[in-house]
């Protein structure tokens, strides 16, 4: 879904991602595998089902899988 | 100069992080360098020190680069970004020393390491962000969402869309859903932030928002307001 201006912004958070989704305690205790095999090119999603939809539906996990896979990938390079 | 010892030796008197012998085994599939971070780490004397003192710089530097993002967002926050860091770092180093037999090996250490900084920096910044501040009232947020300028083809279908999310919310939400919903979604309260308020965890806020939106879908969809991949099949 393409966000074009605030009010579907707003309505894209209130009614969420669709599917199912990981917990914020999942989302935490996966993050740094998930990061990982982002930076390999694996299927994230296939390995953590769940874990995208929850990093839609939650902005204060996505903040921090941003700033994740950054510091990861700078181990890398 | 910030040494990382006296915070594990208060840890240790609590007995949250026995020290145990360097030569223990730790799992095979581990890479070597995750492999020699957990040997330092449960060593004894000044190969442990040595090796705590290196763990709390690894994680300064995840929260300082944490903190760094945020000084365009939060510019009135830019004098105590150090600060913040600094003690991120320290609880994360308190939260690592202390969990450290969940280490699995499924990521590489240091990355496990660094997702503890960059929570406990992230969540320092939004709290110190809103200290002071009170949490918008529910009326302010639709007048807001609905000033949004969507073009003429668009406006029609989002209009009636905000008008069932609004009676949908009134209608099939429990009033506590209703406030979680509204604060975090619609006026975008950050989730640590709420938790503090109301002297829960963000697992809690988030498990109750995410019943709130399945409620609200469940509604729309009942109402007729399919809305694409918006709204889940009806159970």
């Amino acid at each position: 879904m393409t966000h074009e201006n605030e009010t579907a912004r707003a309505i894209a958070r209130m009614l969420g991602p669709a599917g199912e989704e990981v917990s914020c305690e999942t989302c935490f205790e996966e993050l740094d595998r998930y990061v990982e095999l982002e930076l390999a090119g694996a299927d994230a999603d296939a390995v953590i089902p769940g874990l995208r939809a929850h990093l839609e539906g939650c902005p204060a996990c996505r903040e921090e899988h941003e700033s994740l896979l950054s510091l990861a990938a700078s181990d890398v390079l | 100069m910030i040494t990382a010892a006296p915070i594990v030796r208060a840890m240790e008197r609590m007995g949250r992080a026995p020290a145990v012998d360097a030569g223990q085994d730790v799992a095979p599939e581990l890479d070597a360098d995750s492999r020699e971070w957990l040997r330092g780490l449960r060593a004894e004397g000044p190969l442990r020190d040595a090796t705590i003192a290196r763990l709390h710089a690894l994680l300064l530097r995840a929260a300082r680069f944490e903190t760094g993002r945020r000084k365009t967002t939060h510019p009135h926050l830019r004098g105590d970004l150090d600060d913040i860091a600094q003690e991120a770092a320290d609880d994360a180093l308190l939260a690592v020393m202390a969990r450290l037999d969940d280490f699995r090996g499924l990521s590489r250490f240091t990355t496990w390491a660094y997702k503890f900084a960059v929570y406990q920096a992230s969540v320092k910044v939004r709290r110190r962000a809103w200290q002071g501040r009170e949490i918008p009232v529910e009326e302010d947020a639709w007048a807001v969402v609905s000033a949004g300028s969507p073009g003429p083809a668009e406006a029609a279908e989002q209009t009636e869309l905000l008008h069932a999310i609004h009676t949908g919310i009134e209608e099939a939400l429990t009033p506590h859903q209703r406030s979680v919903l509204v604060a975090l979604a619609l006026n975008e309260v950050p989730i640590d932030v709420l938790a503090e308020r109301l002297q829960t965890t963000r697992g809690a806020l988030y498990k109750t928002l995410h019943d709130a939106r399945r409620k609200l879908r469940r509604y729309l969809a009942e109402s007729g307001h399919a809305h694409g991949e918006l709204v889940e099949e009806v159970s």
